[in-house]
């Protein structure tokens, strides 16, 4: 049953095709590769936001789905490591070298936050990467009775008068504060970015036509723009997103930015040995392909993230050096 | 002459005052090191440059009254030493139960202040020591860990 | 007609046995993690929401709505009894709860509370209900100016809430700030005041804070003396455990107080329940015929800000509700709850789903009435602590504290912070130092210093902007009343002095 569905998702997908095969061999015969490792307690499931964050609810939702759809023999026992900004909870994970029974969820932020702090002695560099799970895509809103019809029109606008039109978005390293950057620079306009610590307070100053712009998440934008509030000019996402089919990506407006995905994953330790890896690895792909974990994605508005352990560190490189870039030219001081 | 000058000295508020001077001039100084203004609007450094300002005129306020009072009061307050030691080793004692907490686990340590807190602090016999301090770390563990399933520091037996 | 058709169908929904059940379930929780400090709805209903995911969303939402406001209400059991702020918002209860306690009014004092929090939650719903769509917009045009000068006017309390000395409340409002200010600055990205230790980028908890200085000072000044005075006297009898009328005559103006302040605060997505209960005490305070009795136990004190935090609950609904904004920790989770169930909260959801809305509703009003009944015969119970000797009660205290600070960030850094701040605590008390500035200048200095940089960065530096506007206008005059009036006072006094010198 499971492979069958398995292949159903194969015909499915149309990208990293090799990547998936090897994959598939993998789940066709699990027990050949993977006999060697079983955990033998509960998982520690490390999260680095109080109950309720983003990252929490995703980790609490990776939990209830283990559990329903029977993955993994042991139970997951969340433990928010909060405070630094993750910092304290990647300072936990590198202390747990070797542990094969503790996992985390990382962020762009556990990429980004060594990059300028001197107060971080670890970085994802330290630890083992198991899967990348989700891509959150963003949208550029303005209110429905902007004079902005595309973002072009924003741009010429913003280029008429320098530094007065908003932008309400989070901190200034945040991917909103990023894409502004690229789009600042790309087109040689400026205007100005307001930082707000919560996202009901983000919106709430674009609603209330406090500020011109915001970057903001799909299913954050859904009700506003159906009741007619909000108007998208733009999606940040590497393809339309299915319920936003009309409306442009970056690059197919004309701006040749690179994207900025938010990005959500797993890791575990450093020293971890390659069975524990790929017991893992195959877990997360299992819940991968769930429906209940494809509902989420698209309750969510979530691209399907997924990429095993190897693909997953290409990536962090990958990334780790385009933030370096971006930050540097932003003005940010980076110290790795 | 004499007793002026130490009533002064012991005078919390003189005292207060310095310290509070001396954080304000820190905060002052720090926030110079940072933007007081950017381009887009106030800096990081420029509410700390005036609350740290306003904290080393205030506390200077309070550090000239201080000497004026005691100048012209007959009765300086005399400090309690002993009263203030009792406090400041019941702060000891707490600080101490938080540094041993990571090794021995929480039930432990707090069985542990509680009894010192009964036998020495407040000197009552062997008997309602220990069955208190055994008592409050049973219901620590059935009201928190148990019915509430909050974890705990955790010892090396468990506890 | 069309809300009374309304609440008779969200009635209806409400009063199902299942319904009934989960609505108890979550007060009751509610209740339990308000009284456990650290513990907070927030973190609750985090982790119960994969719970919820097998029930109908209706009454998921009514046993979650359960456990948010019936946090409020046990918030003030721990802050009356041992000085321990069990929630945020409960920091302003101590002020007057403890100090009913002590002087052996522990009873009157959870009474007060349990009734204040009652009416004023009960008109939170009634607000929710009547007002929540034209709200919601009129929330929409405060922006940046407008809250710097609602926080402006927080800070303007501290001229009410200092004792002896104003420098000394000025200084110690100072010492929040500065707490406030450590962290991250959002803005530039700059930490500040970390020490470069990695654990203070996100600054210090405010609890961690509150317990320290509240609940820890407290304890190492009272432990200064062997068997000291400062043993509570025990309430005995009923009659000692309720309220007198005299009593609740006297937090007439305050239920309604705490009421509309409470409400009206809520309902801005920028502000929170702790603000909103400062506010409603210093207004109760500024229009006191005694004022020079608050913080020495009287009941409106203690009527004042437990109103406040419990409409707050009913305000902060209306732009989650009817906007999708949420507006502090709990309704974020809230929201997150409504995305998993597969719903889609915004300005459309009340008409699409009457239902959830009325549902909800109607349910708040029951569980309000739940919680009175649940929370008063509680009282003499929750009274017995009292009893203990000081030798037991200062330990429990002690375990507390730790267990509320870690069982939330399971780190031994902020009971290091805890530890610290019992110390500052207790200095501060023993230097004569009011506490609650401290807490106020922390609650508010972050919010005050965002605000006007905000405002600065929308207006190009203009300085205009923070009082053309007629709302932020008129909370600034009305700060500047509040700074101006111990100066009436002053001058009253001396001219009753000069009259009566003359006569």
């Amino acid at each position: 049953m499971l492979e069958k569905v398995s292949l159903k998702m194969l015909d499915l997908s149309n990208s990293k095709k090799t990547g998936m095969a090897c994959l598939f061999i993998y789940m066709l015969s699990p027990f050949s590769l993977h006999a060697d490792f079983k955990p033998t307690k509960p998982i520690e499931f490390v999260v680095h936001t109080g109950p309720g964050g983003g990252s929490d609810l995703l980790a609490r939702f990776i939990v209830q789905t283990v559990e329903k759809e029977n993955l993994s023999p042991v139970r997951f026992q969340i433990n928010n490591k909060t405070g630094g900004s993750g910092v304290t909870a990647m300072t936990y994970m590198a202390e747990k070298k070797g542990d094969t029974h503790t996992i985390a969820v990382f962020t762009g932020n556990w990429l980004i936050t060594p990059l300028t702090r001197s107060e971080t002695k670890v970085s994802v560099k330290d630890m083992t990467p198991i899967a990348r799970l989700v891509l959150e895509p963003a949208l550029i809103a303005v209110k429905s009775d902007a004079p902005y019809k595309t973002l072009k029109d924003f741009i010429e606008a913003a280029k008429k008068s320098p530094g007065m039109l908003k932008q309400s978005g989070g901190s200034s390293t945040s991917r909103d504060n990023v894409v502004r950057q690229l789009l600042m620079k790309s087109t040689g306009s400026n205007w100005t970015f307001i930082s707000f610590p919560g996202g009901g307070e983000r919106i709430s100053a674009l609603l209330g036509g406090h500020v011109n712009v915001m970057v903001i998440e799909p299913q954050e934008a859904g009700e506003h723009i159906r009741a007619g509030s909000l108007r998208v000019i733009a999606q940040v996402a590497e393809k339309r997103l299915p319920g936003f089919s009309n409306i442009p990506t970056l690059k197919e407006a004309g701006f040749n930015i690179p994207n900025v995905p938010q990005v959500r994953g797993i890791v575990m330790s450093s020293g971890i040995p390659v069975d524990v890896i790929s017991y893992y690895e195959n877990l997360f792909y299992r819940l991968s392909k769930t429906a209940t974990w494809r509902k989420y994605l698209e309750d969510q508005q979530f691209e399907d993230g997924y990429q095993k352990s190897a693909e997953l560190s290409h990536f962090i490189d990958g990334y780790t050096d385009q933030m370096r870039e971006i930050l540097k030219e932003a003005g940010a001081k980076v110290i790795r | 002459m004499l007793s002026n000058k130490r009533s002064m000295l012991i005078n919390g508020n003189f005292i207060s005052g310095l310290v509070l001077a001396a954080l304000g001039s820190y905060i002052f100084t720090q926030a110079l090191n940072w933007d007081y203004m950017t381009i887009e609007g106030p800096g990081p450094g420029f509410f700390p440059y005036w609350y740290g300002l306003a904290m080393v005129f205030l506390s200077l306020l309070l550090v000239a009254s201080a000497i004026l009072e005691a100048r012209t009061s007959e009765n300086p307050k005399t400090v309690n030493w002993s009263e203030v030691g009792r406090a400041l080793s019941a702060w000891l004692l707490f600080s101490l139960s938080v540094f041993l907490m990571k090794y021995l686990g929480f039930l432990i340590v707090l069985s542990a202040l509680t009894w010192f807190v009964i036998k020495f602090m407040y000197q009552q016999n062997q008997k309602i020591a220990i069955t208190t301090a055994i008592g409050i770390s049973v219901g620590f563990y059935f009201i928190f860990a148990y019915a509430l399933q909050l974890n705990f520091p955790v010892g090396p037996l468990g506890l | 007609m069309e809300i009374l058709s309304g609440l008779f169908n969200g009635f209806s929904i409400a009063l199902q046995p299942l319904n009934l059940l989960w609505c108890f379930a979550g007060v009751f929780l509610g209740t339990v993690v308000g009284i456990m400090p650290g513990l907070g709805p927030a973190a609750t209903i985090a982790m119960l929401l994969p719970l919820t995911f097998g029930m109908p969303p209706t009454s998921g939402l009514i046993m979650l709505a359960g456990i948010y406001y019936g946090a409020k209400y046990g918030g003030s059991t721990t802050a009356i009894l041992l000085n321990v702020p069990g929630e945020s918002a409960s920091v302003v209860t101590c002020l007057d709860g403890y100090q009913m306690a002590r002087n052996g009014r522990a009873g009157a004092a959870l009474g007060i509370a349990a009734i204040s929090s009652f009416v004023a939650g009960t008109v939170g719903v009634l607000g929710l209900m009547l007002l929540a769509p034209p709200l919601a917009k009129i929330a929409l045009s405060f922006s940046s100016p407008e809250y710097f000068a609602l926080m402006i006017l927080g800070l303007a309390m501290v001229v009410l809430l200092a004792g002896d000395s104003m420098i000394k409340a000025l200084l110690a409002m100072l010492f929040g700030l500065w707490i406030a200010s450590m962290g991250i600055d959002l803005f530039t990205d700059a930490s500040r005041f970390t020490f470069g230790s990695a654990e203070l980028l996100d600054g210090i908890d405010f609890v961690v804070v509150a317990i320290g200085i509240f609940a820890l000072g407290e304890v190492f000044a009272n432990m200064e003396m062997q068997g000291g005075a400062s043993l509570l006297p025990v309430p005995k009898g009923m009659r000692e455990l309720l309220p007198t009328m005299a009593e609740l005559k006297a937090c007439r103006f305050a239920f309604f107080n705490g009421s509309v302040v409470g409400f009206i605060i809520g309902v801005l997505p920028g502000a929170g329940s702790t603000i909103a209960s400062f506010i409603s005490y210093g207004l109760e305070k500024a229009v006191s015929k005694h004022p020079e009795k608050f913080g020495t136990g009287v009941p409106e004190g203690v009527a004042a800000p437990e109103g406040a935090n419990n409409s707050e609950t009913g305000g902060a609904l209306v732009p989650l509700l009817t906007l999708g904004i949420p507006g502090s920790g709990t309704t974020a989770i809230l929201l997150a709850a409504f995305v998993l169930w597969g719903l889609r909260p915004g300005p459309l959801m009340i008409q699409d789903n009457p239902e959830l809305f009325w549902g909800l509703v109607a349910s708040m009003y029951v569980g309000n009435v739940m919680l009175l009944i649940l929370n008063l015969p509680l009282i003499p119970l929750f009274a017995q602590i009292l009893k203990l000797r000081e030798y037991i009660l200062y330990p429990i205290i002690f375990g507390i504290s730790i267990v509320g600070i870690y069982t939330s960030s399971s780190s031994f850094f902020d009971c290091w912070m805890l530890s610290l701040f019992g110390l500052l605590g207790y200095l501060m008390r023993r230097l004569d130092y009011p506490t609650a500035p401290l807490i106020l200048g922390l609650v508010l200095g972050d919010s005050m210093e965002r605000a006007l940089r905000q405002s600065l960065m929308m207006s190009q530096g203009d300085l205009s902007i923070l009082y053309h506007r007629p709302i932020a206008a008129t909370l600034l005059f009305i700060s500047l009343l509040l700074v101006c009036l111990p100066l009436f006072r002053n001058f009253n006094q001396w001219r009753i002095r000069a009259i009566e010198d003359n006569g």
